[in-house]
């Protein structure tokens, strides 16, 4: 008795349960049906065809999040056959899991956002599409693009990726405190150690107000050993040459000594971000190294005299690049509708242009930077242009299957020399064997 | 003298407990505090404790950053399902456990403790590929089924039913009681307080998990609240932190309304216990 009506009970609820979920799963689907309603104008070849629907998986939160919604609203708008669905996965890193882990499962987007220091893991695993046959039937080449920001696309002679939101390093300055200090924009690190060391303010033994910063983050040391004229991997990528040629002890001196006199405010490891730019906005920073991302929260939120220029060089202007490409799997049924919504992103004046001039990341085509939307930005906003005249100097020199490993290995390095004020050769000698043992792999 | 010393010891008690009380609910404070800044005030170094004017627009703005009503949709699908689920499986078992000697029972009941000692971290991957496997990865489902048992709740309510006197179970049998209505009508009401415990215990920790459901859903349709807040963060760039913790309180309120629901049968429960 007892075990029938158990039975009984068990089967209701689990029927019950089902038909929850499933009302869950259709009553989604029912949100972005209702934007095909829009407008049927646009140049559909064959109303006949089905409706072909592409996932794409993206890594922006928050407004660029709205953006990026916005962007896919308007292309299921103008086309009547293709339904893109977009769907935010978390961080960078959190997108690079989930891809793995669909792929591995079969269950992977179409199109995806991938930053662009992991594209040659995916690439050499070879689930991504090769992009050039997409690209000739467009008529269209690599020259389309902005040479310092496809320096990870084409790898094993495919095109795999091409740039969507990309950004750099740039150097953020609070021209107030420069100018009350009658000093100029720093342009080589023997000024910037002038300027940072003169906008130290100590209160009673205690500093109120630093000369510079940026954020715990591998981004910024490789800006300096390129500036420095070295190289994180050599050309074969079996080694580390900064290490062995005194770069890495000279860039890392270099920030120890500004450390040391209240020059370099280096910031704790969780929410650095946050924490210097909140410094930078609250004016106890005089200058901040810092991602153009960040420009347009800035530009809202100073009352200061705020202008950015390039990092300075020690022998030579350098920048690494950042940010995330656009990539196709190799498993999407549908690429040439995953084609079609990528060529848009990347070519029509309502696709990615008005997401990338909102958020502040860079632009990725010669035609963009003609748009008259990104001219008027960079006329009212100066501090922008800043960031696209940088790409001349644009280098990456962390390009490596084995990159995503070896960062960490770094970011301890960086740990154990700006907290721990370990010994810099000893602990970048000790980084360097661990480097060449996961290169060899 | 005699009158003194207590006096000065229930202040250091007071004092103590007090201090105890901040350090838990500072946070708390904080989060409320914050929702309500403007963005310049969050950046505010010493950070902001009143906000000037407080800022209720922050919740309209987080609730209009996704779809948070299918979140919250699935989030109390979800749970709620988690809950039944569970007390359907775990009160006959603790039942079998506490009252029924049967071979094998203790090398099953050891099993029960062995699940309880399993880190889910150990099993994801392969429930996630048994779950794509089976092809309901767009539903609430993958949320649900591999928590319909609960080990530890089978546990805990096997220690209380086994407090219940042998000797009334007798006298219901007695009276033609079916081991149904013994259950229903003896053992259940006797364990309240076992059983809210039990309910609350899995309730905060669905309606707060972040890392399974970010690991078996990939559509918006079928993600709870915990992943929509996580959404309001940016990428790169500057977080709205006056957002975000408006999100937060937003998913802390419900807990919140649970527990000053079931908070003394919680009490009940561990004092209960703590007697035997």
């Amino acid at each position: 008795m007892k075990k029938l009506s158990m039975a009984i009970v068990l089967t209701l609820l689990i029927s019950m349960l089902a038909a929850c979920s499933s009302n869950g799963g259709s009553s989604n689907t029912g949100t972005p049906q209702s934007s095909n309603n829009g407008s049927s104008s646009s140049a559909s070849g064959n109303a006949s065809s089905e409706k072909v629907t592409i996932d794409f998986w993206h890594s922006m939160g928050g407004a660029n999040g709205e953006r990026i919604d916005a962007m896919v609203k308007r292309f299921n708008e103008s086309h009547d056959n293709i339904e893109v669905v977009a769907t935010f996965q978390g961080g960078y890193d959190e997108t690079v899991t989930k891809l793995q882990q669909s792929i591995a499962s079969a269950t992977g987007p179409d199109v995806s956002m991938l930053e662009r220091a992991y594209v040659q893991m995916f690439s050499d695993s070879e689930v991504l599409a090769d992009l050039n046959p997409f690209l000739q039937q467009s008529g269209m080449d690599e020259s389309y693009f902005i040479e310092g920001l496809m320096g990870h696309s084409t790898f094993n002679d495919q095109l795999v990726s091409l740039p969507l939101n990309r950004s750099t390093p740039i150097m953020h300055v609070n021209k107030t405190i420069l100018d009350e200090l009658g000093m100029d924009v720093p342009t080589t690190w023997e000024e910037l150690k002038a300027v940072a060391n003169a906008a130290v303010v100590k209160e009673d033994n205690e500093i109120t107000r630093y000369g510079m910063s940026m954020p715990y983050d591998t981004w910024y040391p490789l800006a300096m050993i390129s500036q420095s004229g070295s190289r994180f991997f050599d050309e074969a990528g079996t080694t580390v040459p900064f290490v062995t040629d005194g770069t890495g002890e000279e860039v890392f001196g270099f920030l120890k000594d500004m450390q040391g006199t209240g020059a370099l405010f280096y910031p704790p490891s969780a929410d650095s971000g946050n924490i210097v730019n909140g410094m930078f906005t609250e004016g106890k920073l005089a200058i901040l190294y810092q991602s153009t991302g960040t420009i347009g929260g800035l530009i809202q939120n100073v009352d200061f005299e705020y202008v950015t220029a390039f990092l300075p060089q020690n022998e030579m202007f350098a920048t690494p690049t950042g940010g995330a490409n656009v990539v196709m799997l190799e498993d999407s049924d549908s690429k040439d509708a995953a084609w079609e919504f990528m060529k848009w992103m990347l070519t029509d004046e309502n696709g990615a242009l008005p997401f990338i001039v909102e958020s502040g990341y860079l632009p990725v085509t010669h035609a963009m930077i003609e748009s008259d939307m990104i001219k008027e930005q960079w006329e009212k906003e100066p501090v922008r242009k800043t960031a696209y005249e940088q790409l001349q100097y644009a280098v990456d020199t962390n390009k490596d299957v084995a990159w995503p490993s070896i960062m960490h290995e770094f970011f301890s390095a960086i740990e154990a020399i700006m907290y721990d004020s370990e010994d810099i050769a000893g602990t970048l000698q000790g980084f360097q064997k661990e480097a060449e043992r996961l290169l060899s792999e | 003298m005699t009158q003194v010393f207590p006096i000065a010891r229930r202040v250091l008690e007071y004092v103590l407990k007090l201090c105890l009380l901040m350090v838990f609910i500072f946070p708390f404070l904080w989060m409320i505090s914050t929702s309500l800044q403007t963005f310049r005030e969050t950046l505010a170094y010493p950070p902001t404790l009143v906000p000037a004017v407080p800022q209720f627009v922050n919740y309209l703005t987080a609730l209009e950053a996704g779809p948070f009503g299918t979140y919250f949709k699935n989030s109390i699908i979800i749970t709620l399902s988690i809950i039944v689920m569970q007390m359907v499986v775990l009160i006959p078992a603790a039942y079998g456990f506490a009252k029924y000697s049967f071979r094998g029972s203790g090398f099953l009941f050891s099993l029960v403790l062995l699940a309880f000692m399993i880190p889910g971290q150990v099993t994801f991957i392969p429930v996630y590929l048994m779950m794509a496997d089976w092809g309901i990865g767009r539903t609430l489902l993958p949320q649900i089924i591999p928590f319909m048992t609960n080990a530890f709740g089978i546990f805990l309510l096997r220690q209380y039913f086994k407090q219940v006197p042998e000797e009334l179970i007798e006298a219901a049998r007695l009276d033609n009681a079916s081991e149904l209505k013994i259950l229903w009508k003896l053992m259940l009401p006797m364990s309240k307080p076992a059983l809210a415990t039990i309910a609350l215990f899995s309730f905060v920790s669905h309606w707060n998990d972040y890392f399974w459901p970010l690991v078996m859903t990939d559509s918006a349709a079928v993600r709870p609240l915990t992943i929509g807040i996580a959404m309001l963060r940016e990428t790169e760039g500057i977080s709205n932190w006056h957002v975000i913790m408006a999100g937060n309180v937003i998913l802390v309120l419900p807990i919140l309304l649970v527990y000053i629901f079931c908070s003394k049968q919680i009490v009940k429960a561990f004092v209960y216990s703590g007697i035997k």
